[in-house]
């Protein structure tokens, strides 16, 4: 029989599971750090109001007309020969209006750009240090850094589609899906193990093979852009193209007579009546400033699941609707949908934490595979004391790559409060610091011994995590108790995120320690089985 | 509201569903259910799963209430494994 068997190679089953493991395992790293920044990202302009201190919350909606008119000025004076500009409009999430810029190129030079955030009750430039806030995260989430955005989207492409293809492969592999289904055997080492992989794989299923897959969409036109250049060929073909996908108008070539915008107020005033007062997303403008300006308000992500272009075209000057687009080609709709689950800036505060809880989860089910990886390994290995070089290297990349991003991305907020506001380059240099954080974490993980990186990594993230707001009060005039006082649930959020955070570390390092220590008197007491996986993995 | 009704609509159905599978019936209550109580477990917690779509559709339409249903079974399924376990281990420890 097992001659047979091997005569006829490994079954579809088994195949399945080799397939699973090593697509989750080349790129797993980058996945877990692409699933942990994009989990985090759901609250990117929380974390962005809570890393601008300075800038007061809003205790009261203001009006998106108003707004958009006090900020075109504003832009109006910084930029006087914009050829375009956009607004991003603030909403219940966050404090400060973005917008940027492009000025025509002097020459034969480039096109200049310029963005800021602006204060929506004084129109000004806020007046807050340098950060990229939570953006930083959710640029890392797609493109990395440290390399051209083209790279690092073939990049978490290159892991997206791995990560499709263990999903299925994981599904088949799976035979008792449905009657393991709240299995959880402890203490069973690598069989615990695989109960919480499959568990954290199979009940957030849906929404892993959701945001996997949507994942890819966004960037589909950089992945397989065949069929667009086969089918686009005219410019006039691409501006059509562009209609269905954005809302950025290309207006005319400018004219040359200096006219002033029309009142961008009474633009958004129409889109109100048309979506509500608060459904307002952005105010772009082509060639303002000229005759031949166009203003395009678009429709706020609050009111359906789809990032379809929805706006409203207007002259410029005369402040004249010309025309209104509210529908696109299914296709096009449908990439817009799916677009829109995956980022999911539809959601209400419940719908955004449940992305957020279930995306969590699925970091946890990449990180449980990882780990897992080395647990059935060191079983077979002939000295567990020396592993083999690959063994070595999954495990210390392992340790930086889930112990060590907490603390690296705590090192970012960190980074955030303590360095000087008057910094050169600041914004860059609090990425600086989670890179050189996250830097020193794999050497550490190399040098030491695996267990006790293990454990001296989580725990370093737990303190860091759990003295989150201390550093916040010692260092801004809105501490924990003052937030919780005056209702600012943004920060208290943040802070006691941090806290609850802290306790997950620190429940992960003192498992590890402990079951690591019970690892060590009696050798046969390993052989029962009862050590829950992390100690083996931390035995070395 | 709905997020609150879905939820424990969800709740109750996993809790179902967890007690017409063999294990949870042997950890928690000692024994297997006999087959019609193992049917009937079963369709009370599909029926409650229904009942919380219907809630999050009723609310929110077939769009926004699709998204929030597939959050709010993860999130139950989740609570109710947390709970097996929390109940599993204090068993043990009595022991």
């Amino acid at each position: 029989m097992p001659h047979d068997q091997h005569a006829k190679g490994p079954g579809f089953r088994q195949s399945m599971s080799g397939l699973h493991t090593w697509t989750g395992l080349l790129l797993g790293w980058v996945l877990y750090a692409m699933f942990l920044t994009g989990t985090v990202s759901f609250f990117k302009d929380e974390l962005s109001q809570w890393m601008r201190p300075e800038l007061p919350r809003l205790t009261q909606p203001l009006d998106p007309a108003v707004v958009a008119q006090r900020v075109a000025d504003e832009i109006g004076r910084i930029a006087p020969n914009a050829s375009q500009w956009s607004i991003k409009l603030p909403d219940g999430r966050s404090n400060t209006v973005y917008a940027f810029w492009r000025t025509p190129g002097v020459g034969k030079g480039a096109p200049g750009f310029g963005q800021d955030y602006f204060d929506p009750i004084t129109g000004h430039r806020a007046e807050a240090r340098e950060t990229l806030g939570g953006d930083f995260f959710y640029r890392f989430h797609f493109q990395f850094y440290y390399m051209s955005p083209f790279w690092g989207r073939l990049l978490a492409g290159l892991a997206a589609m791995s990560m499709l293809v263990a999903i299925v492969a994981g599904v088949i592999t799976h035979k008792k899906i449905f009657t393991d289904f709240f299995t959880f055997r402890w203490g069973k080492g690598q069989r615990s193990w695989l109960d919480a992989h499959n568990a954290l794989s199979v009940f957030g299923l849906p929404f892993h093979v959701m945001i996997t897959y949507t994942g890819l969409v966004t960037l589909m036109a950089l992945y397989v852009p065949w069929g667009e250049r086969t089918a686009i060929k005219t410019p006039a073909e691409r501006q059509q193209l562009t209609a269905e996908l954005s809302a950025f108008i290309r207006a005319d070539k400018p004219g040359g007579d200096k006219v002033p915008l029309g009142s961008i107020e009474a633009m958004v005033r129409q889109a109100q009546q048309r979506w509500g007062t608060t459904d307002v997303g952005r105010v772009n403008s082509a060639n303002p400033g000229d005759a031949t300006a166009r203003v395009a308000v678009t429709r706020g992500d609050a009111g359906r699941v789809s990032m379809s272009p929805d706006y409203l075209e207007f002259d410029g000057v005369t402040a004249k609707l010309l025309k209104v687009h509210d529908h696109v080609g299914a296709a096009a709709e449908t990439r817009g949908v799916l677009y829109a689950l995956h980022i999911g800036r539809f959601s209400d505060l419940e719908t955004r934490w449940l992305y957020f809880i279930v995306s969590f989860m699925g970091t946890a089910m990449v990180g449980t595979g990882l780990v897992m990886w080395t647990v059935k390994r060191r079983q077979k290995l002939p000295d567990p004391e020396r592993p083999f070089f690959g063994f070595r290297l999954v495990e210390r990349l392992n340790i930086a790559s889930i112990a060590g991003l907490s603390i690296a991305m705590t090192a970012f907020l960190w980074a955030n409060r303590l360095l000087p506001n008057a910094m050169a380059d600041r914004a860059f240099w609090e990425i600086h610091v989670f890179f050189i954080v996250w830097g020193l974490t794999l050497l550490h993980a190399l040098l030491r011994p695996a267990k006790s990186a293990w454990v001296e990594q989580l725990w370093t993230a737990a303190a860091l995590l759990a003295l989150i707001p201390v550093l916040n009060a010692a260092t801004t005039q809105r501490p924990l108790w003052h937030s919780l006082a005056s209702g600012d649930w943004v920060f208290a959020g943040i802070d006691l995120m941090c806290v609850a955070l802290a306790l997950l570390h620190a429940v992960l390092a003192i498992r590890t320690a402990r079951n690591s220590a019970r690892l060590r008197p009696p050798r046969s007491a390993s052989k029962r089985g009862g050590i829950p996986a992390m100690s083996r993995e931390a035995a070395t | 509201m709905s997020h609150t009704v879905a939820q424990l609509l969800c709740l109750v159905g996993f809790s179902a569903l967890a007690f017409g599978l063999r294990r949870p019936q042997h950890d928690i209550l000692r024994r297997s259910l006999r087959r019609p109580v193992v049917l009937a477990l079963r369709a009370v917690g599909a029926c409650a799963l229904l009942a919380a779509l219907a809630v999050l559709v009723d609310a929110s339409g077939w769009g926004f209430g699709l998204v929030k249903f597939s959050g709010h079974t993860t999130l139950a399924a989740a609570l109710v494994y947390l709970a097996l376990i929390g109940y599993g281990r204090r068993s043990a420890m009595r022991q």
